[in-house]
């Protein structure tokens, strides 16, 4: 049954990196600016077709040894082969960026901006982001109510094979550590929507990715919430291995349909100031987070201090993790 | 309804420096009559971010139209149109003005524009700046 899961997780992740090209705006492709029809010329097509063949050959291969792999290395297998999967896409990701580069569109035009005062309003539904929170809460009082019929000692983690190699016990940090590691998450994901809205250009994408944001706080709060009601109704691990991908895939795909609506401008930022297309760094421009080029979303302007401070903050809380569900 | 706001345009290819093309924009605006007084104007911050350009561009932008009497720019409160006096026209400022309109002019001429058409360009825009 781990061998089905874990193939279909890598199905999952394989079939997003397949998708890559087709996550940005038409007028940018392996990360380059390029004419906005480029992607269906000969050239265009050539590039998809390499980097789609290279990616299809290693989830293929990658499948296959899944599947054939004994159990007693299934753990290797299960850590290894996402890597060399990620190796190989982003390997030929950056040869295909290389190759194009010389057909990059490299003035992106005069910038129009309106004159306006009025005040950076968040749209109604971010005040959905204080769901997860509830859903967290939520679940820490139904543990309360339920604290007896807890087991002294529960598994909290479970190996590539599906059997459980870690184990915590009934306590304040054992219960309800992984609703507080959920919380600080979704509270991370808050300040990062609001960062990027306040720090990102006035744009139709600045609302999808508001609302694809909320959805990874949702994603969150009910998988933080599933692992901690764990113990009460040993949800079998599968589904809580499968369940984000039931809010990523939807949300992803919306997002990709917004973002590849017509008459929209992509982010205009020089050619010179991405580094390996993927790395946007310019002192000169006062932004703190821009459109990413190889992908949906927003990346940082590392130029910008406060882009540190919050990657301080996300090393802050990964760090409180492997304390709280230690 | 809400009427669009007025919008500035720079080009970063231009060999003008952004914070000259910043400030002859809003300066545009401003004489047109389309920036009036007690207008707030964008923070440096938002519109820095909106053009894509450093803070300092933006602040010295805004500090120039201060200077010229169009903008009132104190620390934290943002900055704001002020009514302003017309001043005396500066002999050096006509000539400067007639040697550059002499070239765009010529310009023109070259390219093919008739005399009426050229004075009657020049005639529409100076009457449509109101400040």
């Amino acid at each position: 049954m781990m061998q089905l899961v874990l193939c279909a997780v890598y199905l999952f992740t394989g079939a997003l990196l397949l998708a890559l090209p087709n996550l940005t705006r038409r007028g940018i492709l392996f990360a380059v600016r390029v004419p906005e029809n480029f992607r269906d010329g000969r050239e265009g097509r050539r590039a998809i077709g390499e980097y789609r063949g290279i990616v299809g050959a290693v989830l293929l291969a990658g499948v296959t040894a899944l599947l054939l792999s004994p159990p007693a290395t299934i753990g290797i297998a299960a850590a290894v082969i996402p890597l060399v999967q990620l190796v190989a896409a982003g390997t030929a990701f950056y040869r295909q960026h290389k190759r194009l580069r010389r057909f990059s569109v490299r003035d992106a035009g005069p910038r129009q901006v309106e004159v306006t005062s009025a005040p950076e309003r968040l749209p109604w539904y971010a005040w959905l982001g204080a769901g997860p929170f509830a859903i967290l809460l939520a679940a820490a009082l139904f543990l309360n109510a339920n604290w007896e019929r807890i087991p002294e000692r529960f598994p909290v983690h479970w190996g590539a094979t599906g059997q459980p190699d870690r184990w915590a016990e009934r306590s304040v940090r054992g219960v309800y550590g992984p609703l507080i590691f959920g919380a600080e998450l979704a509270a991370f994901f808050v300040v990062m929507a609001l960062a990027a809205w306040y720090g990102s250009r006035r744009s139709r994408s600045r609302i999808t990715m508001l609302g694809f944001t909320i959805a990874i706080q949702y994603m969150l709060g009910v998988l933080f919430a599933m692992i901690a009601l764990q113990p009460l109704f040993q949800i079998p691990v599968w589904v809580i291995v499968i369940a984000p991908m039931g809010f990523l895939v939807p949300a992803l795909l919306i997002a990709a349909r917004k973002m590849s609506e017509p008459g929209q401008a992509a982010d205009p930022t020089p050619e010179d100031c991405w580094k390996a297309g993927i790395i946007y760094y310019n002192p000169d421009d006062a932004v703190l987070f821009v459109e990413r080029r190889e992908g949906l979303g927003y990346t940082f302007n590392f130029a910008n201090p406060a882009s540190w401070a919050l990657v301080g903050l996300l090393a802050a809380v990964i760090l409180s993790g492997f304390f709280i569900l230690a | 309804m809400t009427a669009r706001a007025p919008s500035i345009r720079i080009d970063p290819a231009s060999r003008v420096p952004a914070v000259r093309q910043i400030a002859d924009s809003l300066r545009v605006l401003l004489v047109e009559g389309e920036l009036e007084p007690g207008a707030s104007l964008p923070s440096v911050r938002r519109l820095a971010i909106e053009l894509g350009v450093h803070f300092n561009t933006v602040a010295e932008a805004y500090r120039q139209l201060a200077a010229e009497g169009w903008l009132d720019s104190k620390r934290g409160r943002g900055a704001v149109v002020v009514e302003r006096p017309i001043p005396p026209a500066n002999h050096s400022r006509i000539e400067d003005f007639r040697g550059r309109l002499r070239t765009l002019v010529a310009q023109m001429r070259s390219e093919g524009m008739s005399t009426g058409r050229i004075a009657a360009e020049l005639r529409a825009m100076a009457e449509g700046m109101t400040r």
